[in-house]
């Protein structure tokens, strides 16, 4: 099954230097499934962050030599048209461009296949030409998808993590560089608007309004500590236990 | 009949010795080159036997014992019978009483080793051949002992000369055949391993643990296959004379984890044979994982079809116990990183645990993926001065991987509170000060490491400064021995030396913390790495504490379970190493345990339950100071250590 | 007291306007005269089957005229609205009533869910259930064109996430994805690897992050149904087959589970423990001591050196909270405590502290759980 990895400019969140996506690294692990040869796509300047991927299970990576504020879309959707990928993985979102998630699905409707979300397992299908891919749902459901191929498939962080790092077939890895011609197809992205960006802190986790003591029982009975406990989770929705016996 | 056929029958054995010891020599010269000064290694052949070894044999007073007549009298009997040979002493009486007398020794030591394994072996010694290899030993000696008698005391017997010395050639033989796969080789292997050692700097009193740098532009990185050994390597394996003392000392062999030196180096031995995997009659692995057992010059050492399981490789902590035990000199250590450096950087088959640290040092050159420049954070309050590029400092502190952790900071802060109080012109390298690369380096991920090696060594040659001061032994290790490598030498000094050298000028009023009973836990990375047991005990001796020393201290002591990336690693035994140990730190009765290493304090305070109180000695150190300050004037005094 | 069930076909089929031709054809709305643009929303036909207000709750809030529309996705697996559910509506919520206010709250979910008034909806819009995200996307497509709302908010999670992105290639449209901060005049996301941001007004198409905006808390909405005109049914002809494999809170990893129920020194009969773990449907951890003696696999180990949890609710036996430990539950909403020790730092943090022996607090769960399975 000839795989490719779309793989974007993901950034070390500490040190700020380039690096290659977790999540593209476990999207190279899904690929290396299904692949014995997986490669990997790379649309930008250099391959100082992505070169890993070869590290990590990739034995090919191509370059296509754009510059990083080039929207990248129909040099991807050219070059994925000549080379016939049986199967596109990509992350949920692209790291280090304007990160709407949305290239897949351009990529999609431009090649016209089907694009499924969320793998965290795939393997081939029993007929030919057809993968059988496990979408993480909520609450630890699965959704198992047979779908035919060609598809674009986008990984969720719940998929296996990567293969460790290594650095000998990292050495060892072919880089393939594509020149990309005429800018006459290539938009720019509108970088405008860019501000730097401000921390914005999260909600909080912890529920509201629980000053010490207000919900607390010393030396309950067990049969009365029980109850507390089973009527404390399904009044806020954490599980429902059906009518209890002595109630 | 002795006189012409005894000498002869020594020279039989060293034939078959030879022939079969020619089998080894084969498959050693199968390994990779590597650089050996044979003159000098013959030269010094005889003092490295006679001084090194038996300072390390010595330490088991009853193997001495054995092993002295027993080596000795056989050594000196077929040395005598040679010359004899060659210069026709045969024919002299006396000569022959020499002869009688060796082989006498001979007996002796034969029966003490048997002694040590009837009725029941001692549990770390090996079963099978090893087993019965005394009874070859003392047949040879009592029947070759008796002919040198008759030879003695002139032709009187015959017949039982005749048998006498029958016995005497089939127990010699039997003797010189186990030379290639059983319990002789050890004799000849050995003695060329300390011709051959890859660490001759170890020898005469000197010390060699720093790892070798890898070249990193080589077909293959690190070990896969026994073919991938250094040849002189692979005479190590061979040297193993399974006495176990190696797995005696190993502290994750005692928590139960898969792994024994002794077993590691016998199954390595066996590999490079090929063929059926020969039985093991040691200790299993604890809780042995199940492996394929396919052994051969080209095949894999360690997965699951192979010999090694990868849980065995992952579980040392490189704390040296095996190496510094070992009375062969076998580098335990060394086989087991270069083993690891394969599977990190060929096949990254490396735990998952431990991957996250590497993935860190990849990404920010910190395991927990911490901001370099919050390094200093915890000093906020604290006179810790971030030297500039260009900047001059008489002591550079360098602070690793504690200043990132609650515990460390704690350490760390005491320090430094020290180092102003006694004004001592310090500085840090602040946001260039990368992590050091220890940690990388034990897992094997060599390439992460010398990328941190040379980014350190550029940020400290952008400074100036007198010495290097740190807390933590690992650092101290690998920028003291492992960083000249990349063209970095520093004087690097520990806190304890240190601090013992600031309590021994009197520069600061000290108050005794007497009536404290406290035991000092050597860091393997101080003591046994770093030959540094005396000055840590010298300066919790001047702070007037009550020190009780732990069954296992100095280079001896047992490691907390923290080094080598073994908590990272984190392979499931029976019980913790940190336990074991605080349990014999309880067993003294001391109720605090002075530390002098990051690791170690972070691994002993993980220790559940009622155990002694973990303190660095920067910590006691300062508390002595704070002391100090509290009493009346008069009665402090500045305590003085005696000149060591 | 139950509610009446819901038959979306009988719902349906009452709106069928007979129209001739291959495809059924529904009619729900009616232009309203005076607002421009803004299709009105018409009560089902059959109003004894929609959501009945709550008899306790009188403050009821009605928009029977909404300005203009907001949808908001929910997936409330289970028939429950999640935390990021709450806060997709209150997002919903703070874009509709902006202003001069007076516009109303769609939640568009894919079976009936509960407690979606409280939540902040005005009106529900069901689509069957189990329609793949590329299938419900036409059907909102058609829904949007139909009903032509101001904003369309998602969560950037799962079916949600691919539903955005979905809908944002079929309109043509951009998509403000993984919002971090809202307000009726401006919507920012980070781009870059976190290192710059983009601001811009609320656009139609909006996926929001988690935790970034508050769930609605005031008096609770209608909640009143709507019937939609078109059924989603998969045929996507590359999808050859679809199967739902439920979650198993048992063999979950900890790091994707709801709900933990954990054992430290605090127990000594595993097996009971177990047990009581398969009934309450939780997915079992541990301390670490309880790790390093073996008595529970090291992949149970919850904690800073373990697994970092991100359940909704994490239920403490006999676990006494070392930092180390309270570190790895920072993120969960709900925390059940037993411990015999008063002053356990786990009977700090919990929202229900029991101060009893977990031991014996063990046995009297299973017997009611039991009893409960009859």
């Amino acid at each position: 099954m000839k795989t490719t990895v779309l793989l974007s400019h993901a950034r070390h969140p500490v040190s700020d230097r380039p690096q290659l996506s977790r999540l593209e690294a476990q999207a190279i692990a899904l690929a290396a499934e299904v692949d014995e040869a997986p490669s990997g796509l790379h649309a930008g300047r250099n391959e100082t962050g992505v070169v890993a991927a070869l590290g990590h299970g990739l034995t090919a990576l191509d370059r296509l030599d754009l510059a990083d504020t080039t929207d990248p879309l129909s040099a991807l959707a050219a070059f994925l048209t000549r080379q016939r990928f049986d199967l596109i993985l990509a992350g949920r979102r692209g790291e280090g461009g304007h990160e709407t998630g949305l290239l897949p699905y351009r990529l999609a409707a431009i090649l016209g296949l089907p694009i499924l979300a969320d793998a965290v397992a795939i393997t081939p299908g029993a007929a030919v030409e057809t993968l059988v891919v496990d979408q993480a749902m909520a609450k630890g459901a699965r959704r198992r998808v047979t779908i035919r191929l060609p598809a674009i498939v986008t990984v969720h962080p719940l998929a296996p993590p990567p293969r460790p790092f290594a650095y000998g077939p990292m050495r060892r890895g072919t880089i393939r560089r594509h020149p990309v011609d005429g800018s006459a197809n290539a938009a720019d992205l509108d970088t405008a608007e860019e501000r730097p960006h401000r921390l914005r802190p999260k909600l909080m986790r912890q529920s509201a309004g629980q000053a010490a003591g207000a919900n607390l029982y010393v030396d309950p009975t067990p049969e009365e500590a029980a109850r507390l406990i089973l009527a404390y989770l399904e009044a806020n929705g954490i599980r429902r236990y059906g009518p209890l016996n002595d109630r | 009949m002795t006189a012409t056929f005894l000498p002869w029958i020594v020279v039989l054995m060293i034939a078959v010795a030879g022939v079969q010891i020619g089998r080894r020599l084969r498959l050693w010269r199968r390994g990779q080159p590597a650089p050996v000064d044979w003159l000098g290694g013959l030269r010094a052949l005889p003092k490295r036997y006679l001084v090194d070894v038996h300072h390390v044999v010595e330490r088991d007073r009853a193997a001495a014992k054995m092993h002295v007549p027993l080596a000795g009298g056989l050594v000196a009997a077929c040395g005598f019978l040679l010359i004899g040979l060659v210069t026709g002493l045969t024919a002299w009486r006396f000569f022959w009483a020499l002869v009688t007398l060796a082989f006498l020794a001979m007996t002796a030591g034969a029966l003490l080793e048997i002694r040590r394994r009837y009725p029941r072996r001692l549990a770390r010694l090996s079963g099978g051949s090893w087993q019965t290899f005394p009874f070859a030993l003392i047949a040879f000696a009592i029947a070759s002992g008796l002919s040198a008698l008759f030879a003695t005391f002139g032709n009187a017997l015959p017949a039982l000369e005749l048998l006498t010395l029958i016995l005497a050639a089939v127990g010699g033989v039997a003797l010189a055949a186990t030379a290639a796969e059983g319990p002789m080789r050890h004799a000849l292997a050995g003695a060329t391993h300390l011709v051959v050692h890859p660490r001759p700097q170890r020898f005469g009193g000197g010390r060699s643990t720093e790892l070798k740098p890898l070249d990193l532009d080589a077909e293959k990185l690190g070990t896969e296959t026994p073919a991938d050994f250094a040849w002189n390597r692979l005479v190590a394996f061979d040297a193993c004379v399974q006495c176990g003392r190696c797995e005696a000392a190993c502290p994750a062999f005692a928590a139960g984890q898969p792994l024994s030196p002794k077993h590691l180096i016998a199954d390595l031995a066996a590999a490079s044979a090929g063929g059926e995997r020969p039985p093991y009659h040691g200790n299993p692995y604890p809780n042995a994982r199940p492996v394929g057992g396919r052994i051969g010059l080209h095949a894999p050492i360690v997965s699951a079809e192979g010999v090694i399981h990868p849980d065995t490789l992952w579980s040392c902590t490189t704390c040296r116990a095996c190496v510094e035990e070992c009375p062969m000199m076998i580098e335990h250590v060394d086989t087991i990183i270069d083993l690891r450096r394969f599977q990190t950087q060929e096949r990254g088959a490396i735990p998952l645990k431990a991957e996250e640290p590497l993935a860190n040092f990849r990404g920010c050159d910190e395991p927990n993926g911490r901001v370099l420049a919050e390094r200093t954070d915890f000093a906020a309050g604290l006179k810790l001065p971030v030297i500039a590029a260009g900047g001059q400092t008489d002591v550079l502190l360098w602070l690793g991987q504690a200043a990132f952790d609650l515990r460390g900071q704690r350490t760390l802060t005491a320090l430094i509170r020290i180092l102003t109080a006694a004004k001592v012109d310090i500085a840090v390298l602040g946001a260039d000060e990368r992590d050091c690369g220890d940690l990388a380096r034990r897992l094997g991920d060599e390439a992460t490491f010398q990328r941190l090696a040379s980014a350190n060594v550029a940020a400290l040659a952008s400074v100036r400064f007198r010495r290097i001061l740190t807390a933590d032994p690992h650092a101290l290790h690998v920028l003291r021995n492992e960083y000249p490598a990349f063209g970095g030498t520093y004087e690097v000094v520990h806190h304890t030396a240190f601090l013992a050298e600031l309590a021994a000028a009197g520069r600061i009023p000290l108050s005794p913390l007497a009536g404290r009973s406290i035991t000092y836990h050597d860091p393997c990375y101080l003591g046994r790495y770093n030959g540094e047991v005396e000055a840590p005990r010298r300066l919790l001796d001047a702070l007037g504490l009550e020190r009780h020393e732990m069954a296992r201290s100095g280079k001896r002591a047992m490691c907390c379970g923290g080094g080598g990336g073994a908590p990272v690693a984190d392979i499931p035994g029976d019980t913790r190493i940190p336990d074991l140990r605080m349990a014999q730190a309880a067993e003294t009765g001391a109720k605090t345990v002075a530390v002098a290493c990051p690791q170690c304090a972070a691994m002993l305070e993980g220790v559940t339950g009622e155990r002694p109180v973990v303190k660095d000695v920067a910590e006691l150190f300062l508390e002595a100071i704070e002391a100090a300050a509290m009493r009346p004037a008069e009665a402090v005094r500045a305590l003085e250590v005696e000149p060591a | 007291m139950s509610r009446p069930r819901r038959d979306p076909r009988a719902e349906r089929q009452s709106h069928d306007v007979g129209a001739t031709g291959s495809r059924p054809r529904y009619d729900r709305s009616q232009p309203l005269p005076g607002r421009a643009g803004v299709p009105p929303i018409v009560a089902p036909a059959r109003s004894g089957m929609t959501t009945q207000p709550q008899p306790a709750k009188p403050e009821l809030r009605i928009v029977d005229e909404p300005a203009f529309l907001v949808f908001a996705v929910v997936e409330a697996p289970g028939g429950r609205l999640s935390r990021f559910d709450r806060q997709v509506l209150g997002a919903a919520r703070l874009l509709a009533d902006a202003g001069d206010g007076g516009a109303g709250v769609v939640a568009i979910a894919s079976h009936s869910v509960e407690g979606l008034g409280e939540a902040g909806a005005d009106r529900v819009l069901l689509f069957t259930a189990e329609a793949m995200p590329g299938t419900v996307a036409k059907a909102l497509r058609q829904t949007v064109d139909a009903l032509s709302p101001r904003h369309v908010l998602f969560a950037e999670t799962g079916d949600s996430a691919d539903l955005a992105r979905r809908l944002a290639i079929a309109l043509d449209e951009p998509l403000l994805a993984n919002v971090e901060h809202l307000t009726s005049r401006q919507a920012v996301r980070a781009i870059r690897n976190g290192r710059a941001e983009i601001a811009a007004t609320p656009p139609r198409l909006i996926s929001l992050g988690e935790d970034r905006i508050k769930p609605y808390e005031a008096a609770p909405c209608e909640a009143r149904a709507l019937a939609l005109d078109t059924a989603p049914h998969n045929d996507d002809p590359a999808i050859l087959s679809v199967e739902f494999i439920p979650g198993d809170p048992a063999s979950l990893a900890l790091s994707e589970t709801d709900f933990v129920v954990s054992a430290g020194n605090g127990v000594s009969d595993f097996a009971a423990f177990r047990d009581l773990a398969t009934h309450l449907r939780a997915t079992p951890g541990a301390s670490r001591v309880v790790c390093d003696a073996g008595l529970m696999p090291r992949a149970a180990q919850v904690g800073a050196s373990g697994t970092v949890l991100s359940a909704d609710c994490y239920f403490a036996l006999g676990i006494s909270g070392a930092p180390q430990h309270l570190q790895g539950i920072a993120g969960c909403e709900h925390v059940i405590a037993v411990n015999t020790d008063l002053h356990a730092a786990m009977i700090e943090r919990a929202g229900l502290a029991i101060v009893q022996d977990a031991q014996l607090v063990m046995p009297a769960l299973l017997q009611l759980l039991r009893g409960g399975e009859r």
